[in-house]
């Protein structure tokens, strides 16, 4: 296997504090990696790394080898045609409907043909079980539907690897549930390279090959689900069972 | 106190070069990506054919009280045939095209400011850039080209309202002779006063379009952010054009001298 995405060494400061410190993973292709850790703890500073949304201060990206993280933005064009990325609140485009949030990365690619531009936002929908939705607008969609939209977008252009910022938060146990099935029937159907990012030990357990636990800025814990939930690590333990150690 | 003065200067001299960037960014996009035509054509209806009322109504009611005030002055001197050339050349040289400013920066510049740093604050942006589309070509490219092209239409559409307005004033209400009216006003007013005000439309609209972009693009801090962006944009957009405006006559004026 070799590597969709590595990071070496990744460090980012954003205002005074240090964010991560020193962030090394890679992603091997096919592979599904869910990042977790604490809220704040820079996963999601981590994932807009890989897509080149954010700058190292210091360190290096590399998506199938290529280093990004000096590539200018217009450069980064080609990258984001290989990478794409579902965020935590869907980021649908507001202005336009659900067929035009989906249309819009088939226009931008130079797709014209209407026909097929329309079955491809039908087949992508279908895979997010919301056939039919094409017409609806971004503010007539509940919080699961939305993100299922992002997604149907992010995977209608058909990107060898998706990003998950927080797929199921802000989602009641059913649709998280269901979110976590539908990524796993997207790797499978689509063969896809995965990265998700979430705090939810539930998604994790359910979508990941590896998992990596983001604590201080560092990957403090790399390994199975299975390596995980045996680890005798205080640190690690408090996490997976939600202690906070605050007594009443 | 030195202190302070000295922070005020040094952001000052950060948001001018951030501006600078933003102009920079802008002009190289017009030349090495595509124009999103359609969205150019959106905006020209968004900024420049749903202006038209505010714009011609402030045109109007300014030339109308314009050259009631001027009547009521120069009447004591028996001057009222003055009024119209009074109107025309102050319309066209300095009131036109501040006012249309003033009301476009409130109107548009706000808007602009709104829409992009909600799509800033909501991730809309970063979904652009994640998607591959580049958020200079996309949202301020068209903008400022449709504000190119919409900015001196609209000095226009305000001058020659006023002018109208002044006009029905002048010789309805207040009984000033319409032949003597026109033909001072055709003799003082040429194509350099029509020149200077499309000029000063033209450099107030690049002014109000990357101010209230940055203040857009700039935006944080959620619904306190988004809140604060427009009134930022209108402000300074406001400012600038007022300060502009000063230092532009005085430059103008060696171009397109007074008659």
């Amino acid at each position: 296997m070799s590597a969709m995405i590595e990071v070496r060494d990744l460090h980012k400061t954003l205002g005074n504090q240090e964010v991560l410190c020193g962030v090394d993973l890679q992603v091997e292709k096919g592979q599904t990696i869910v990042v977790i850790g604490r809220s704040g703890s820079g996963k999601s500073v981590l994932l807009k790394h890989f897509i080149g949304l954010l700058k190292p201060t210091r360190g290096e990206v590399l998506v199938e080898g290529q280093p990004i993280a000096g590539l200018p933005e217009r450069k980064l064009g080609e990258i984001r045609k290989k990478v794409g990325i579902l965020f935590q609140s869907g980021a649908l485009f507001d202005s336009m409907n659900v067929e035009g949030n989906l249309a819009f990365p088939l226009w931008e690619a130079g797709l014209r043909n209407k026909k097929e531009i329309a079955d491809r936002v039908a087949e992508a929908l279908e895979m997010v079980d919301l056939a039919g939705e094409q017409k609806k607008m971004p503010e007539d969609l509940s919080g699961g539907m939305r993100k299922r939209v992002g997604l149907a977008r992010t995977i209608v252009s058909r990107p060898a690897c998706i990003l998950y910022d927080e797929p199921t938060t802000g989602l009641d146990p059913i649709n998280s549930d269901s979110i976590n099935h539908l990524i796993r029937r997207l790797q499978k159907r689509l063969q896809v390279t995965s990265v998700v990012v979430t705090h939810d030990m539930k998604t994790a357990f359910h979508t990941a090959d590896q998992i990596a636990y983001l604590h201080e800025g560092r990957i403090y814990f790399y390994g199975d689900a299975k390596g995980l939930q045996d680890s005798q690590d205080p640190v690690v333990q408090d996490f997976i069972m939600g202690r906070s150690g605050d007594s009443d | 106190m030195f202190r302070t003065l000295g922070r005020i200067a040094l952001s000052f001299i950060q948001y001018l070069g951030e501006l600078a960037l933003l102009v920079a960014e802008t002009v190289q996009a017009m030349f090495v990506a595509h124009i999103r035509w359609r969205l150019f054509l959106r905006q020209v209806v968004e900024m420049g054919f749903r202006s038209q009322l505010v714009v011609v109504v402030t045109g109007g009611f300014t030339g109308a009280v314009f050259a009631a005030q001027t009547y009521f002055q120069f009447h004591r001197i028996g001057m009222e045939s003055a009024v119209g050339a009074v109107v025309s050349v102050s319309m066209f040289r300095e009131l036109g095209p501040v006012l249309t400013g003033l009301m476009v920066a409130g109107r548009v510049g706000a808007a602009i400011a709104a829409e992009i740093g909600t799509m800033k604050v909501t991730e809309q942006i970063d979904a652009l850039r994640a998607l591959g589309v580049h958020q200079i070509d996309y949202l301020v490219v068209p903008r400022v080209l449709a504000m190119m092209f919409s900015m001196p239409m609209l000095v226009a559409e305000c001058v020659a309202l006023a002018i109208w307005c002044g006009y029905l004033v002048g010789t309805q209400v207040l009984g000033i002779s319409k032949a003597y009216y026109i033909h001072q006003m055709i003799t003082f007013t040429g194509t350099r006063d029509i020149k200077m005000a499309l000029t000063k439309g033209f450099v107030f609209g690049i002014l109000i379009v990357f101010v209230s972009c940055h203040q857009g693009l700039n935006t944080k801090n959620g619904a306190v952010g988004v809140g604060r962006a427009p009134t930022e944009a209108v402000v300074i957009s406001s400012l600038s054009i007022l300060i502009v405006n000063f230092f532009l006559s005085f430059a103008l004026n060696i171009f397109y001298p007074a008659g």
